[in-house]
């Protein structure tokens, strides 16, 4: 049995410009953080049940990888050539899917890390995220860019620069943990109850790349500054940036932001929230505010109150701690041969 | 005597000046990411690193809980490597010296840990054989080394080189042990703002 632990992630700066219709023409970057929030990948070896057997929301149980519904399941199996019977897959996590905190990356990099376990093969950091990015945007054609499977896979506060050769350079940001857990007692993480598949509002945001080059050219910029204040502490500064990223981010396709949405942020904004973003592509997911500690259970309320206006039956807060790990085998006691 | 022991200070105060304190930081987030993930820590080295090696054994295990050690029921597992003398000599005596860490961390190493690697030359074969044998399970290496670095520091994930003349290993581990310190001090503080 193979276990892999994959964290999700918070976007500060710089999303969208993982995009290759950016990259290609100019550096884009990325500022993340892992938090402690997990998806799980579970790899067990069924040689008496001669099935493929895949468990999340709902149970598969067939004889071929093409026969599964499970589009990621389904393409890394095919093209890792598993497809002799007798292998159970399954699927946990901390948090619905499609909250914008990159869950279904995070899934993905897990998947592949112990896949590749499974086969006696040792994913690095970067072959992990790689094969995990290689799966979802040439196997499955997803329209999304390659910053959240770095995050999973790397773990902790970095900054990912994507170059027009397809590489990725990946700098860690050393946070001591008195900034990082002055952080976290000013940050404020609300799922808004609203899932969309990141895939529709990329579709747009890609094919209006061209028209809003220089925004996006801004956003990968701005990293640095954002990493600056990250190491002071100055954490007004931060909620500035990122309150500036998401005026921005509105601009760059329409579904990104809605009255609804909009809504949210103000009553977070005048419930006295410095400044803040949502978190993923857009058009739902999680809200991300950094705030004074006094004025955190104003901000609260006023969410709570929206949310209800709004009938949003799965709106809640979600407690963060940043972390430095990433995805990890936790368990793997197949037979391992030839290490030395 | 008093100048041969103001001209040791001196000599040692510029080596510690040019500490890469990057790296050491890099070092702190991968132990961070070890405590996170409920990993260990393997140590080793020879004669006087094997000696700083048990001794960081102790700081990580206790000394960085030590002041709330109640309210720590999660804290580092650091292990030296070997564990014990019949190890050391059967592994030594059966095998040969080059064996004697990579042996038994054999037995131990799994995905989720690490590896401190102590060598003021950084070319002992006995831990670069070690050093190798974490390479191929992609286990974070943290590598202690002195003078030009030697195989250890271009092996290493982490590069903690102690920059010195050829020789000088009176410095390199005297600097070691300060390393070894700042990293116990900045983790007890960790602990003791977390139950603050």
């Amino acid at each position: 049995m193979i276990l892999v632990r994959a964290p999700l992630r918070v976007s500060f700066v710089g999303g969208g410009t993982d995009l290759p219709d950016f990259y290609k023409t100019h550096p884009g970057r990325v500022l993340s953080a892992t938090i402690n929030k997990f998806v799980y990948v579970l790899i067990n070896p069924t040689p008496l049940i001669d099935k493929f057997t895949v468990k999340y929301q709902k149970t598969e149980f067939v004889s071929h990888p093409s026969e599964l519904e499970h589009t990621r399941i389904k393409a890394a199996l095919l093209d890792l050539n598993f497809v002799k019977s007798g292998l159970e897959i399954g699927s946990f996590a901390d948090l619905p899917a499609k909250t914008g905190l990159g869950s279904s990356s995070s899934f993905s990099v897990a998947l592949l890390k112990g896949l590749y376990a499974y086969d006696g093969k040792n994913l690095n950091k970067t072959a992990a995220a790689e094969a995990a990015s290689r799966l979802e945007i040439e196997l499955i054609k997803e329209p999304i860019g390659k910053q959240d499977q770095y995050a999973a896979s790397f773990g902790g506060f970095n900054i990912f620069q994507f170059n027009s050769n397809n590489s990725v350079d990946v700098e860690p940001i050393l946070v001591d943990y008195q900034k990082k857990s002055d952080l976290e007692k000013h940050t404020l993480l609300f799922f808004t109850g609203i899932t969309r598949p990141a895939s529709i509002v990329l579709s747009e945001q890609r094919s209006k790349i061209e028209q809003n080059f220089e925004t996006y050219k801004k956003m990968a910029d701005s990293v640095y500054d954002f990493k600056d204040k990250l190491l002071k502490g100055d954490l007004r500064g931060m909620a500035a940036m990122l309150h500036e990223g998401w005026q921005r981010k509105r601009m760059l396709a329409s579904n990104i932001s809605n009255s609804l949405i909009n809504d949210l942020y103000e009553g977070g904004l005048n419930a006295g929230a410095w400044g803040g973003k949502i978190l993923g592509a857009g058009g739902g997911g999680c809200f991300l505010f950094i705030a004074p500690p006094e004025k955190q259970n104003n901000i609260r309320e006023s969410m709570r109150k929206i949310a209800n206006q709004n009938q949003l039956t799965d709106f809640k807060e979600i407690p963060v701690r940043f972390i430095n790990s990433g995805t990890d085998i936790l368990l793997n006691n197949q037979h391992q041969t030839g290490l030395v | 005597m008093i100048d041969y022991i103001k001209k040791f200070i001196a000599d040692t105060e510029m080596v510690l000046r040019n500490v890469p304190a990057e790296e050491i930081a890099k070092a702190i987030n991968v132990l961070q990411a070890i405590y996170e993930r409920d990993g260990r820590i393997y140590i080793f080295g020879n004669g006087g690193s094997l000696a700083l090696a048990t001794h960081w054994v102790s700081d990580f295990n206790k000394t960085v809980f030590s002041h709330n050690l109640e309210k720590h029921p999660k804290r580092f597992q650091a292990i030296r490597l070997p564990t014990t003398e019949e190890e050391l000599s059967a592994w030594a005596n059966d095998v040969g010296y080059e064996m004697v860490f990579a042996g038994p961390l054999q037995n131990y190493l799994q995905e989720t840990d690490c590896v401190i690697a102590i060598s003021g030359s950084g070319n002992s074969p006995n831990i670069i054989k070690a050093v190798e044998l974490a390479k191929t399970h992609n286990v974070p290496v943290i590598g202690l080394s002195g003078f030009d670095g030697g195989k250890l520091n271009e092996l290493a994930d982490i590069k903690i080189l102690v920059k010195t003349e050829k020789g000088k290993y009176e410095m390199v581990e005297g600097v070691h042990a300060v390393i070894l310190h700042l990293i116990t001090k900045y983790f007890q503080d960790y602990f003791d703002h977390l139950v603050r």
